[in-house]
């Protein structure tokens, strides 16, 4: 029997822009265009854990604790805040989905089951989404 | 034309009931493991059964979806879809219906039926917000 590979999705909404602090307004229009401009997302995360199947419960992984580490240090810390000014820990990082993907991917590992996180993924809207597989041997399959 | 192997994914969807318990725990040892789960409730399945081969140059195919659906209608659907699966003989002898042994009794019983180089992966959702993802 092989491993399973569980994903769980959950939603928040913040506001961003994308801007490099030592760029002027014009600068920035330049490079990001029209997401310079202050605005925001209904986020949606995908986080999935892989886990061997306890057989006693039928489980991979401990869901409720997934939940609670997603909400405790992620959602809690995002959830109706401007990703771009008010969440310390994204300070100097511009609040792309990829480097979101990454900061949530730096957040959850060491709160997870002891190398259970197999992926990360931050869909911004319907058409834009972002997939982080760690910086190890992480494979997108 | 690139000759690498083409991957099909065919969405399937039903309904069912389920609670998580164990009849040699007391109740108390359920509610600590499986929380409000011990109660019968149901869900909305969404399965998406991917294939993978090359396309048959006769056909354009992979495989003929109208088999995959017959194949997993006559094996899944018509066994799990507005069913317990408590009461389903996998079940009934003691594996909890999590989403993790579902998928791997809907692996058990295609994989045998579509081959088991030809079926790659199975994906069950069961609400939008959560899925597992089973390679066999």
């Amino acid at each position: 029997m092989g491993a399973f590979r569980l994903t769980r999705t959950y939603h928040f909404s913040a506001g961003h822009r994308l801007a490099r602090a030592e760029f002027s307004e014009l600068e920035n229009a330049r490079m990001f265009g029209q997401c310079h401009r202050q605005h925001g997302h209904n986020y949606a995360v995908e986080v999935t854990v892989e886990g061997t199947l306890d057989p006693a419960t039928g489980m991979s992984a401990d869901l409720g604790e997934v939940d609670a580490a997603v909400q405790k240090v992620l959602l809690e810390r995002v959830d109706h805040y401007d990703l771009s000014s008010t969440v310390p820990e994204l300070d100097g990082v511009i609040s792309t989905g990829e480097n979101l993907a990454r900061a949530f991917w730096d957040w959850l590992e060491p709160v997870l089951a002891a190398g259970s996180l197999r992926r990360v993924a931050v869909v911004e809207t319907e058409n834009n989404a972002f997939e982080y597989f760690g910086a190890g041997d992480g494979v997108a399959r | 034309m690139s000759a690498g192997m083409v991957y099909a994914t065919r969405k399937f969807t039903f309904s069912s009931a389920h609670r998580y318990w164990r009849d040699e725990w007391t109740l108390d040892e359920n509610r600590r493991v499986f929380g409000h789960l011990t109660v019968v409730h149901g869900h909305n399945y969404t399965l998406e059964v991917t294939v993978r081969g090359h396309v048959d140059p006769q056909t354009g195919m992979v495989m003929d979806l109208a088999e995959l659906k017959r194949v997993v209608g006559d094996a899944v659907l018509a066994r799990f879809d507005h069913a317990d699966l408590n009461r389903d003989a996998v079940f009934a002898a003691g594996q909890i219906p999590t989403t993790e042994n579902l998928v791997r009794a809907i692996w058990d019983v295609l994989a045998p039926k579509l081959g088991a180089e030809r079926l790659w992966r199975l994906r069950l959702w069961e609400d939008p917000t959560f899925h597992v993802e089973y390679f066999g």
